[in-house]
């Protein structure tokens, strides 16, 4: 599958950064990192422009579904924003803050693969 | 140096770990995300998961006694560790993990440190398994390269064998037939 997406992954935890950026590599993307929500908001206040955003919930200074309100109250609504964690229950916190979709940890690369090709065929229509 | 020997405990050694449910599904995941470009990526990866969960164990066990009781403390750490476990299929640490926040939400302090010793000694013994697995798959090269090696060590030996043939009929030459007895 041929990509040239522009991925965000915001993951604080070295282990699933290693292994959430090499599944997005592996899928053609471009890969961009932020250690936190507020690297997040930091990427898109300094008016880069993503494709696909792959966050993390829980993590130090601002959390995922907090980066990703403020990341829609920008204007930032077309960018496909996919939240990931190993909390069971953190699909209500992901999709009620404008989420796209919501992934229980581990990601697997089955079910990655859909989303970046929905991604990219948004993206050529 | 026997490469098919080799390889045949690494894989040995690979299929204990599934089959004693140290791993899972999960770390053929990332195993298929090794490629040329990354031939140490999954050695790479667990050695990171060891030293993260290594550095989030000895907070937690830090927490546990600098704050008592505080379960939600606690529990925010195993979270993050039972991600990490999840992430590279080290399926009995997770579930130790998973053991511990349970033990969390009944805010029973026994429980908790029963879960946490047993997800030590779970740490400890996929930290000696995948260590001598990774040695033996130093010791033994990847298939394609051996395989390679075995088939050019086959063609020289049979180029050798079909020149000192050739040399030795033409050391016998005709001399060789006219000794052979009248039918």
């Amino acid at each position: 599958m041929a990509s040239s997406l522009k991925a965000l992954l915001v993951e604080d935890t070295a282990v699933d950064r290693m292994v959430l950026s090499f599944m997005l590599r592996k899928f053609h993307c471009e890969v961009i990192l932020a250690k936190n929500g507020k690297e997040d908001v930091d990427m898109f206040l300094e008016g880069n422009k993503f494709d696909i955003v792959v966050c993390d919930k829980d993590m130090p200074i601002m959390t995922g579904p907090e980066a990703i309100k403020k990341i829609r109250a920008m204007g930032a609504t077309d960018v496909k924003i996919v939240g990931v964690s190993a909390d069971d229950n953190a699909m209500e916190a992901f999709m009620s803050a404008g989420a796209d979709d919501f992934v229980p940890k581990p990601m697997r690369l089955e079910v990655l693969g859909p989303m970046i090709q929905e991604v990219i065929n948004m993206k050529n229509n | 140096m026997d490469y098919s020997n080799l390889r045949r405990q690494a894989a040995s050694l690979k299929k204990g770990l599934f089959d004693q449910g140290h791993l899972d599904e999960q770390f053929r995941q990332v195993e298929d995300l090794q490629d040329e470009a990354s031939p140490n990526f999954v050695e790479e990866v667990v050695v990171v998961f060891f030293k993260d969960s290594g550095r989030l164990i000895s907070n937690l066990e830090q927490a546990l006694e600098k704050y008592p009781r505080d379960f939600n403390r606690w529990d925010a750490y195993m979270q993050q560790l039972k991600g990490s476990c999840s992430s590279i299929g080290a399926s009995r640490m997770k579930n130790e993990c998973m053991s511990f926040r349970d033990n969390c939400g009944q805010r029973s302090v026994e429980g908790c440190m029963g879960s946490l010793q047993k997800l030590k000694r779970e740490h400890a013994i996929l930290r000696q398994k995948l260590e001598s697995y990774f040695q033996v798959t130093l010791e033994a090269p990847p298939c394609q390269s051996w395989c390679h090696d075995r088939w050019i060590i086959s063609i020289n030996l049979l180029t050798d064998v079909c020149m000192f043939t050739m040399q030795l009929l033409r050391q016998v030459g005709p001399a060789g037939a006219a000794t052979r007895p009248a039918m």
